[in-house]
């Protein structure tokens, strides 16, 4: 009996620094966030009035809110989307093909995510050149005759949003891809052959071979697209677009930092990180809890 | 003996941890200032006119008066600063950012009221010249809404390096052409279709944050002083008027007129490829301030290029023409330590050996009396601050200082006013659309 307390004392000693920590740096932190987003606070002075859920009364009728929430749900479900299609297949076929260059396409694939937001932003910046000595502009210039007027990927309100998704997918394919590789390596090899003897071909190994076999690894990378989405579009709208033309491409972060910062809305720039951290929350339980399957043991 | 083992690791992980979070204050003592010399702190924004101007005038202020200054200058000063002013420790005693710069951090100050108010310093003595600041510093600057935002008759930004804001043209496109400079819109306008059968545009610009002073600049004279003061102070009967629509409608009009890549270049990445549209001779004008030839100074750009510039053009035949007045400010945050010593450093500042200083160490121009000993007639820099001499009229740009409204940006870069010209000239909004979320945005900041 005394030993078991003396080990509980033990274990909690262990464990309060790390809890210290967290409660400091995490915990407060946040429950600040709400605390703030019930204030009207320019974000400098000592001058703080409570306003209660105001800032959210105001927030739910802002259309420039909506509209930034709407690209970010916008972003968050096509980067997801192809993202792990493209890097799913992609680490399928550099483990399970007989491919020349293996190594050289891994080192390739995962340059992007090495680079910084800002390099990969300047990169798309020419890519996306609204002239004629764009890449893109000037490729297509190849199949369109005279008279025909460049694309204004950055420009055009209707594709901008478009055109930063295309950088972010960029970025992200070659991380998730070698987070996939790990766990395809890890699938014996005897279960591929037997499915090839049965006559499966490689499409219905990777569907009912590759794909249920790292099914969890799956689960846990959605929870990740969801939060890096959300995080980097900030970055790359900075960085690209500055949130313009107009507001065309931006998103909740980039609204939530000119809201506080540049409109010195504290407060209200708090109640928009609130519903963000709600939000993420809430995305990432549903798709957790939507995506729950038996794990295969193998 | 093992349980005190346990108990002595667990308390040496706790003391790492207070360890961390350890005051370090012992180095304070280490500064470069000791209690017999006072340390001035400026911080400031590392922008187009350098540190050089600074440093130089910072060592002689040191020399003159006995004290130490730590000079801080950075591109992302207001983003440096916020969480400095927010601790409310090591703040500043003096500020170098200008109302307008982007982060907002001198617009905040100025809402949140945390800006000392700084009138003694007009009556302070310029070195030993004999006058004082307030007689030394070129009249309008110290009334003007970016240095008096609170319009209280009290003075809390000080003015520095200014500089007008006009239109940057290729003089020799122009003179090759047979084209004549545009006096009024209606002769820009013709210059406009000219050029568009020649497959040049009339006009380009950087980013919309530069519509503050072009935009400013057309709403002037168009609307007339009266008013324009009026729409300074967010007066929602002189926005819904008339005469307010002219100089919307004129901007739609002009809309038609500009560089089909400008609005996709019209972002941080992308400025200078707008910029270099005049360069190219692609677009004839550019607004721009006077740091736009150094900006560009490496630039490529088609034979024979001339920088030139000109006011916007006046409304009307025999019309006021404007050209915006971009003056930047400095100001002592109300919770600084050295208020005093900074009051001094400013005053110092508006002389004649500081305003020589920044002048040649930069090109920044003081707004004082006495400017022409410094830009004489053969200095390049006179092409610029003659236009004043030459017939147009200086044009103040600043906004009343007013309570922020959640969700309403009104005058940043990106904001209502002059972001929302980006879908003007995309066609996605109408010139009606635009005035009336304008008037809607007044409306509820005054509410």
């Amino acid at each position: 009996m005394k030993r078991n307390k003396e080990k509980n004392i033990f274990v909690a000693l262990c464990l309060a620094p790390a809890l210290l920590l967290f409660t400091i740096f995490m915990v407060i932190p946040t429950l600040n966030v709400f605390y703030i987003s019930t204030l009207k606070w320019g974000g400098l002075s000592a001058n703080k009035t409570f306003v209660g859920l105001k800032n959210y009364t105001i927030l739910f009728e802002d259309m420039n809110f909506i509209a930034s929430l709407q690209n970010t749900i916008l972003i968050i479900v096509i980067v997801t989307i192809i993202t792990m299609v493209v890097s799913l297949i992609f680490a399928s076929i550099i483990v399970r093909e007989d491919i020349k260059f293996k190594n050289f396409f891994r080192v390739i694939f995962y340059i992007p995510n090495i680079l910084s937001v800002v390099v990969i932003s300047s990169i798309f910046a020419q890519i996306y050149d609204p002239s004629t000595n764009g890449l893109l502009n000037s490729i297509l210039g190849l199949f369109n005759g005279e008279g025909w007027t460049t694309i204004k990927f950055l420009g055009d309100q209707g594709i901008v949003i478009y055109a930063i998704i295309g950088a972010m997918i960029w970025q992200a394919i070659g991380y998730y891809m070698v987070m996939y590789m790990a766990s395809i390596s890890a699938i014996p090899e005897h279960l591929y052959e037997a499915a090839q003897i049965a006559g499966a071909s490689r499409f219905t190994q990777f569907t009912r071979i590759t794909i249920p076999l790292i099914w969890n690894n799956i689960r846990t990378t959605l929870t990740f697209f969801i939060i890096s989405s959300i995080n980097l579009s900030f970055l790359f709208v900075k960085v690209m677009t500055s949130g313009g033309p107009d507001g065309a491409s931006e998103t909740v972060l980039s609204y939530l930092y000119s809201q506080a910062y540049t409109n010195a809305s504290y407060g209200y720039g708090m109640a928009i990180g609130a519903v963000v951290f709600i939000l993420s929350f809430i995305l990432s339980g549903a798709i957790s809890k939507a995506t729950k399957r038996d794990v295969l043991e193998y | 003996m093992k349980k005190l083992f346990k108990v002595l690791l667990a308390s040496l992980l706790c003391l790492g941890l207070v360890g961390c979070s350890a005051d370090t204050d012992d180095n304070a003592g280490d500064a470069t200032g000791t209690p017999e010399t006072p340390v001035l702190k400026i911080a400031g924004l590392d922008g187009g006119y350098g540190s050089a101007g600074w440093e130089a005038v910072i060592a002689n202020f040191e020399a003159a008066e006995g004290v130490s200054v730590e000079l801080q200058l950075e591109k992302n000063i207001a983003e440096v600063l916020r969480p400095v002013i927010n601790s409310g420790k090591d703040i500043p005693d003096l500020v170098y950012l200008a109302v307008g710069a982007t982060g907002g951090l001198t617009e905040a100050m100025i809402s949140e009221k945390q800006i000392l108010d700084i009138s003694d310093v007009l009556d302070m003595q310029v070195g030993a010249e004999g006058v004082t600041v307030g007689e030394k510093l070129l009249p309008g600057f110290t009334d003007a809404l970016t240095s008096s935002p609170y319009q209280d008759g009290s003075l809390y930004l000080a003015p520095i390096n200014y500089g007008p804001c006009g239109l940057f043209y290729d003089a020799n496109l122009l003179a090759t052409k047979g084209w004549e400079l545009p006096t009024t819109w209606a002769e820009m306008f013709e210059l406009g279709d000219l050029a568009a059968a020649e497959g040049i545009a009339l006009f380009t610009y950087p980013t919309t944050g530069y519509f503050d002073a072009f935009f400013s600049a057309v709403l002037n004279s168009v609307v007339g002083p009266e008013q324009y003061a009026k729409l300074m102070t967010y007066d929602v009967a002189a926005w819904e008027s008339e005469s307010t629509k002219e100089a919307f409608a004129l901007v739609g009009k002009l809309a038609g007129y500009v560089e089909e890549n400008t609005v996709a270049n019209a972002n941080g990445e992308g400025f200078t490829k707008n910029q270099l549209l005049i360069l190219d001779n692609k677009a004839i004008f550019c607004p721009n301030g006077t740091w736009l030839p150094g900006e560009m100074a490496e630039a490529p750009r088609t034979e024979g290029f001339e920088w030139g510039f000109t006011s916007i053009p006046a409304y009307t035949e025999g019309g006021d023409a404007y050209a915006t007045t971009f003056v930047e400010q400095m100001y002592i945050p109300t919770s600084a330590e050295n208020a005093d010593l900074a009051k001094k450093f400013i005053a110092y500042c508006y002389s004649d050996e500081a305003a020589a200083l920044f002048y040649t160490n930069g090109g920044a121009v003081m707004p004082i009396v006495g400017n022409e000993k410094f830009i004489t007639a053969e200095d390049p820099n006179s092409l610029y601050y003659n236009i004043y001499n030459t017939g147009a009229k200086a044009n103040a740009v600043g906004f009343a200082a007013i309570e922020k409204v959640e969700g309403v940006d009104l005058t940043s870069a990106d904001g209502i006013l002059y972001g929302t010209v980006n879908s003007v000239v995309a066609g996605t909004k109408t010139v009606e659309e635009w005035h009336a979320d304008v008037v809607e945005a007044v409306k509820k900041l005054n509410k």
